[in-house]
């Protein structure tokens, strides 16, 4: 499958997704993927009161790396907004990521990630963490920046800052 | 200005091969395939680009190569050197700095008008900073600035740099007066 096949829309979702970002005071969090190979998605969902169901309000997502996982996040996190949990809960991989249409079979797992993200955040106990996975978690677990954040992390405390005199200058790049 | 000649790499080469010539191949080879990372969707160092594609629905070997090469060439059209951010920084609108090194590394030198990266700034940069503004990433020698860039540009920043060779360039070709250092573990 080429990647040339994927649809405009999903290409243009991974480059402007929607509902980026942490959601400050979310009801729930849901967290699946691996953190070694990247393939992480978070996701967040507030709640509100709306004829006497409790709907999805908003909801928001991270993601590392996979453009087809973004754009999906960003579609669905569209579609499931005044949805019950139940409701988003049935909806599945190709419905989450509606507009974009059918996925490259190489794709569709993608898909099935923030279906999972999303069970992980509405039904948390369906998505037990698993070996070398990263399992639910609530507002206050770790980040998926931790990959980029080494001042917070144990590489820091690990690190020990020694200044140099007169070393000689490192190779760098080619710049152009 | 083009990029400069690749050798020739062809099915048979392993991707510890692919990896020298070119070492964003990982990060390219996960944002456009889904490939690559840990053990269980990765590749092994002497597997081959051929094995690689034939077990990953049949990849056109040349297409991923021109993917690769074409990953390369905006690489280093990423790169921008010490002298050149230093010019940048002297006209309106400045660019913005992203500091990725370690809060230590932060407290003992940085760059005027920059921001560390924490859970806290990456938030106000996703969801403040305005997407078409030039976005400078460096760190400490210019070794881990490449993914971080990748990963605000796959964010929809549409002008992200490093600063090629990091802070401790900066220190060698702009500002004689800081600090350098190195980590020790």
């Amino acid at each position: 499958m080429h990647h040339d096949a994927l649809p405009a829309d999903l290409i243009a979702g991974s480059v402007q997704p929607a509902n980026l970002g942490e959601l400050e005071g979310a009801d729930a969090v849901g967290t699946v993927g691996n953190a070694s190979c990247g393939e992480l998605m978070r996701l967040w969902v507030k709640f509100k009161d709306q004829d006497g169901r409790r709907v999805i309000d908003r909801a928001t997502f991270q993601s590392f790396g996979c453009e087809t996982a973004i754009a999906v996040a960003s579609v669905a996190t569209e579609l499931i907004r005044g949805k019950t949990p139940e409701e988003a809960l049935n909806l599945r991989a190709e419905q989450l990521a509606g507009e974009l249409g059918p996925l490259p079979p190489l794709k569709i797992h993608c898909a099935e990630l923030v279906e999972g993200a999303l069970r992980s955040a509405l039904e948390p106990s369906a998505a037990p963490p698993s070996a070398g996975s990263v399992g639910s978690s609530g507002p206050a677990g770790g980040s998926l920046l931790d990959r980029f954040l080494p001042g917070e992390g144990a590489r820091a405390a690990r690190a020990r800052l020694v200044y140099l005199e007169n070393d000689p200058p490192e190779a760098g790049p080619e710049v152009r | 200005m083009s990029a400069p000649a690749t050798p020739s790499l062809g099915p048979e080469a392993t991707l510890r091969h692919v990896l020298e010539v070119f070492p964003g191949a990982q990060r390219t080879l996960f944002r456009h395939y889904h490939i690559g990372g840990c053990s269980s969707c990765g590749f092994q160092p002497e597997e081959t680009l051929a094995q690689l594609c034939a077990r990953n629905g049949n990849l056109d070997v040349a297409e991923v190569l021109a993917r690769l090469q074409t990953s390369h060439e905006q690489d280093a059209r990423t790169w921008m050197s010490a002298a050149g951010l230093a010019g940048m920084l002297k006209i309106q609108p400045k660019p913005r700095l992203v500091d990725i090194r370690s809060r230590e590394e932060w407290e003992a030198v940085r760059l005027e008008g920059a921001v560390l990266l924490t859970q806290t700034t990456m938030q106000e940069i996703l969801g403040r900073w305005p997407r078409e503004a030039l976005l400078v990433v460096y760190d400490h020698q210019g070794r881990q600035a490449l993914d971080a860039a990748a990963y605000f540009a796959g964010q929809g920043f549409q002008q992200v740099r490093c600063l090629a060779g990091g802070i401790d360039a900066w220190a060698r070709e702009v500002d004689g007066s800081m600090k350098r250092y190195r980590l020790a573990e």
